[in-house]
This record gives C-alpha cells, sequence and structure tokens, in this order.
C-alpha cells in the first residue's frame, strides 16, 4: 500500500536553477496493485519514484507505506518496507562482491545477521533454488564475483535479490532500459511473474507506453510534475498507444514532444 | 643481513602488518582514503606509554585502552565527513593534526621512553628465548589472530554491510545499510588497529614519540599496493594475508635499501625511499602496458 498526499518537490529552491519537479502529486496505490508509470523526460516520474524510495527532499506533503508515515525516514530505514531495482544494471548489485554474497546483502535488508556469519548453509541451496529457475546457469556460478556477469543477468539477479524477504512494495526504475530488446523482454517478463506470485505491490516507471500498457492492471502519466491521466480496467485493456497520444494532445492541448515515447 | 636484522625487520613487519590490514579496511573496503592513521599510530603509543608510566597500568591493560582510543580517533574523522560533509581526505589531516598537539599533552613532553618499565613484551622473557627472537614470534602470533578475526568480521552481516557500503553506497542503502554508521564503525576498527601497532611499536623500542607517525600513511598504504600487486587478491583472505605479506616485504624493501652503501643511501632517506617505492608500485599497478611503453621508441606508438 503507498500513500502519497500532496506531495510537492522543488531541485534548488529560490534559485536561478529551481525547478519545480513535482507539484501536488496525490497516488494511491492499494496492495498487490501493479502499476505503470510514464511520462516525458523531466514530467517527474522518476522523482516520484525517488520520493517513494527517500532519496527526493519532499517539500510539501507527505508519504506513507504499508501505513507507516515515512516521510522523514532515510533511505536505509525504508529499505525494510520496499525494494527497489535500478535503471542501471550496475547500480542493483555490488560488482566486487560474489552472487552469493549479494544476496546475502539482500536478504539482510529485512533480516540482518548482525555478528552472526552472513551466509549459512541453507541460503546458499535456498538462492541455487530461486537462481535455476532463471534458465541462466547461475546457480553454478554462486562464488563468481558479479562484475563477471552481462547486464542481463545482472538485473535478473537484482530483481530476484530485490524480491528476497518480507518485502511488499517492489519499486521498478526503467528497469529494462539499459537492455538489449530481447533481454529487456526476458527480465520484463520474469518481472510480471515474480510480481503476481508473490502479490506485490509494484511501481514501474517505463519509456515506452506499449509496454506500459501491456504489464501490470494501471496506468499513470506525469506531465510538468503532475499527473494528467490514470486508467485501470476495462478503459485500460482496450486502450492502445495510438489512443493514449491522443488522450495527451486533448488534455494538454499540445503535441508531446519527446519521441521517445513513441518507441516501440 | 644477520639473523639479528631479519628478526627484527620481521618484527616491524608484523606490527605494521596491523597498519596494512587498517588501511586495507579503509582504502580497499570503505574507498575511504583515511590520513587519520598519521595522528592515531603515535596517539596509540603516547596512551600506551603515559598509561603505563605515569599511571602504573598493566601493559596489556594499556595496549588495549590504546586501540579504544585510536578507534574514537577514527571515529572523528569519520563523523566530520559523514555528518559535516567534510572531505574525507581533509578530515583525515584536520584530525591528524590535532592529535600531534595531543599526544604532546598525553605525554607531557615531545616524548615518553618505557625504560626499566614492564612492558608487553616482558612477560614473556624467561622462556629461554632473547627477546629479539620471542618477540617476531608473539608478534607474528598476534598477527595471524588479528587477521582471522577481520576476516570473520569482514563475513559476518556487519561486515559484508561495510563491503557494501564502500563498493556501492546506493546499492548499500537500498538494502538497508546505514552507509554513514559504516564508515563510522570502518575507519574507527582501522584506526584501532593503527594504534594497537603504535602501542606496540612503542613497546618494542622503549619509547612513544611525537613524531612516529610521519609516514605511517605511505607504509599502510604501500604495504597494500604492494601486496595485493604481487600476491593474488580475488578474496577478502587472499587480499588480506597479501597486504601483511606486503607489510613484511616493504620492510625488507627498506631495510635492504638502507643497507645498500653503494647506492649512497642514508638513514634519514628513508621516507624517499618508500615514496619511490610506493610511485613504482602504482605505475607498474595501473598501466602496466604503459610501463613498457616508456621505454620503447616513440615511433611505436
Amino acid at each position: 500500500m503507498i500513500e502519497l498526499r500532496d506531495v510537492h518537490v522543488t531541485f534548488n529552491p529560490k534559485t536561478p536553477l529551481e525547478t519545480r519537479a513535482l507539484r501536488g502529486i496525490d497516488l494511491t496505490v492499494p496492495e498487490g496493485q501493479f502499476l505503470t508509470v510514464i511520462g516525458s523526460n523531466g514530467a517527474g516520474k522518476s522523482t516520484a519514484l525517488n520520493v517513494l524510495a527517500g532519496l527526493a527532499p519532499v517539500e510539501r506533503g507527505s508519504v506513507r507505506l504499508q501505513g507507516e508515515d515515512v516521510t522523514s525516514w532515510p533511505v536505509h530505514r525504508r529499505a525494510r518496507l520496499i525494494s527497489r531495482v535500478f535503471q542501471d544494471p550496475k547500480m542493483g548489485t555490488c560488482e566486487d562482491l560474489t552472487i552469493m554474497e549479494n544476496f546475502a546483502l539482500a536478504h539482510g535488508r529485512t533480516e540482518p545477521k548482525g555478528f552472526r556469519l552472513a551466509i549459512d548453509r541453507s541460503m546458499r541451496s535456498r538462492i541455487a533454488e530461486r537462481l535455476e529457475v532463471l534458465g541462466l546457469g547461475l546457480e553454478n556460478r554462486l562464488g563468481d564475483k558479479v562484475g563477471l556477469l552481462s547486464g542481463g543477468q545482472r538485473q535478473a539477479v537484482s530483481l530476484l535479490m530485490a524480491t528476497t524477504g518480507e518485502t511488499r512494495v517492489l519499486l521498478l526504475d526503467e528497469h529494462t532500459a539499459a537492455l538489449d530488446p530481447k533481454t529487456a523482454e526476458f527480465v520484463l517478463e520474469l518481472t510480471r511473474t515474480i510480481v503476481e506470485r508473490l502479490k506485490l505491490t509494484a511501481v514501474m516507471v517505463t519509456h515506452s507506453m506499449a509496454q506500459a500498457l501491456s504489464t501490470g492492471e494501471r496506468t499513470i502519466m506525469f506531465h510538468r510534475g503532475k499527473i494528467i491521466f490514470d486508467s485501470s480496467g476495462a478503459e485500460r485493456a482496450s486502450m492502445g498507444v495510438e489512443d493514449l497520444l491522443h488522450l495527451f494532445k486533448k488534455t494538454q492541448g499540445e503535441e508531446l514532444s519527446d519521441d521517445s515515447l513513441l518507441l516501440d | 643481513m644477520s639473523l639479528y636484522e631479519l628478526l627484527g625487520t620481521l618484527e616491524i613487519g608484523f606490527v605494521f602488518g596491523l597498519v596494512a590490514l587498517g588501511a586495507f579496511l579503509t582504502f580497499r573496503v570503505l574507498d575511504f582514503p583515511d590520513l587519520t592513521v598519521e595522528g592515531s599510530f603515535p596517539l596509540g603509543a603516547a596512551v600506551c606509554a603515559a598509561l603505563i608510566v605515569t599511571a602504573g597500568w598493566n601493559p596489556w591493560l594499556a595496549t588495549a585502552a590504546a586501540a579504544v582510543v585510536g578507534f574514537s580517533a577514527g571515529w572523528v574523522t569519520a563523523l566530520l565527513n559523514v555528518r559535516f560533509n567534510i572531505l574525507h581526505i581533509l578530515a583525515g589531516i584536520l584530525v591528524a593534526i590535532s592529535l600531534y598537539s595531543i599526544n604532546l599533552r598525553i605525554m607531557s613532553g615531545p616524548n615518553k621512553p618505557l625504560l626499566g618499565v614492564e612492558t608487553m613484551f616482558s612477560d614473556f622473557e624467561g622462556f629461554g628465548l632473547p627477546g629479539y627472537m620471542i618477540n617476531p614470534i608473539i608478534l607474528g602470533v598476534a598477527i595471524v589472530i588479528v587477521l582471522a578475526l577481520v576476516n570473520v568480521f569482514l563475513n559476518t552481516g556487519y561486515g559484508m554491510a561495510m563491503r557494501a557500503a564502500g563498493a556501492n553506497p546506493a546499492m548499500a542503502e537500498a538494502n538497508g545499510i546505514n552507509v554513514g554508521r559504516m564508515k563510522l564503525y570502518g575507519v574507527g576498527l582501522a584506526n584501532g588497529l593503527t594504534a594497537l601497532a603504535g602501542a606496540l611499536f612503542a613497546q618494542i623500542f622503549g619509547a612513544a614519540d611525537a613524531y612516529m607517525g610521519i609516514g605511517v600513511i605511505i607504509v599502510g598504504l604501500a604495504s597494500v599496493i604492494v601486496g595485493t600487486s604481487l600476491l593474488p587478491s580475488r578474496t577478502i583472505l587472499q587480499a588480506t594475508i597479501a597486504c601483511v605479506f606486503g607489510a613484511i616485504l616493504y620492510r625488507f624493501a627498506v631495510a635492504l635499501a638502507l643497507n645498500a652503501d653503494f647506492l649512497g643511501l642514508r638513514a634519514s632517506d628513508v621516507q624517499m625511499v618508500t615514496a619511490i617505492l610506493v610511485m613504482l608500485a602504482l605505475i607498474a599497478q595501473h598501466s602496466g602496458a604503459n610501463f613498457k611503453r616508456l621505454f620503447k621508441p616513440a615511433i611505436d606508438k
């Protein structure tokens, strides 16, 4: 469960570079809903995700996760409630650490080990089991440093790591944008499967309108720091990229200038 | 090189192995270049000497106290960086400079002789071996124990968190790790080890001196760089062993350089020899190919 109430974010306030990234966002994502978020560059979609993760300073408004007011919580404290997959495959994993050690870290997010050894025997077999499902052969490479994996493999590992433990909210920040189309489709499919099986509340930011409409069960669009479009259910199911563009033009009275949104 | 010199070099090598492990924690694990050690090494010596001589403490307790005080010096440096956003190198320099004055206060003067008092090493006299033979053995055992403890720690939950905090802070935060706190503990731990080395050094040589910290940062760094470029350092165990090995090797290199009369080197040249060794190791490590290219004719480029 995610609740944003009248959230305002301004970067570089009271300077010539002042940017009002979010201008009063109200958003409720009920438990177990898979939400996709689109918008052109600078529309505020990534800022909104950063507000949830605790990376963007909230000027006004409140953020609640799973019923707790987390507005003033630092990133590491929120990690108990939310997990995250980054756009850059290098960001979500620690390349100097082995696959096993990375999973041990992910485990520590919800169950810190303190002064006990971070890796135990049962963890090793459980992780090998989860990796086996990927069909990438990673279950035999638990001792390899993550830096040796390809971008797609790392992103798949990030996704599994983010869904380790008791977390209920998953944030996906254009997590397929840096991958080639085939790998992107693989990671996206994996995402759909995992979110559905674990019944996670998920928020996926994406650049692709087609991806936004074909994934999850609700889509919202950001423009200039506001949510200008919110669709789910039958209305969304019958919608194509063309309709979305048309709707955008109608509500905003202007052509959508960012070409990247039209791709695929 | 005589047996006496050999054992003496080994003895100092083991002591500086502790400094090397500290440097490994800060430079490699936390990615926090820490210059506090220039002050925390003599701090450990000063605290230990003052507690033994002036306060009449048991030398073991005094040594432990030195390590704790060293930990807090590192803690202050990390706090300046984490809480007040002072650049890590600058924070270390500021603390090291103030420690110079603090050390003069602790010792009520520029040095504190430990002659004629009980030290940790006095407890091992009477095993039938002279001090110059038994001290390296004790220190060798000590360094193995510390090495094992550091390795176990780096594989615990906290240790893993510390490694992640240094390697990928954003990912560490996203996995619930308080990166700032890890820096406080890690830099503290490194300086605790360095102060412990200082305390042992003072007890071996019979005095603590305000100037004994000069160049410690380079010794630590040199040990890490020389060790990890000569030995495999894929795993934490390998890397920590390489660091201690680097410290020993480094002492031998310095001893040989200073014994090399034919090179015309004097004892006072030790700092320069140190710096040049580190430069060479760094150049060789970062640009093995470039190193060779230096000697190739320009037309090949």
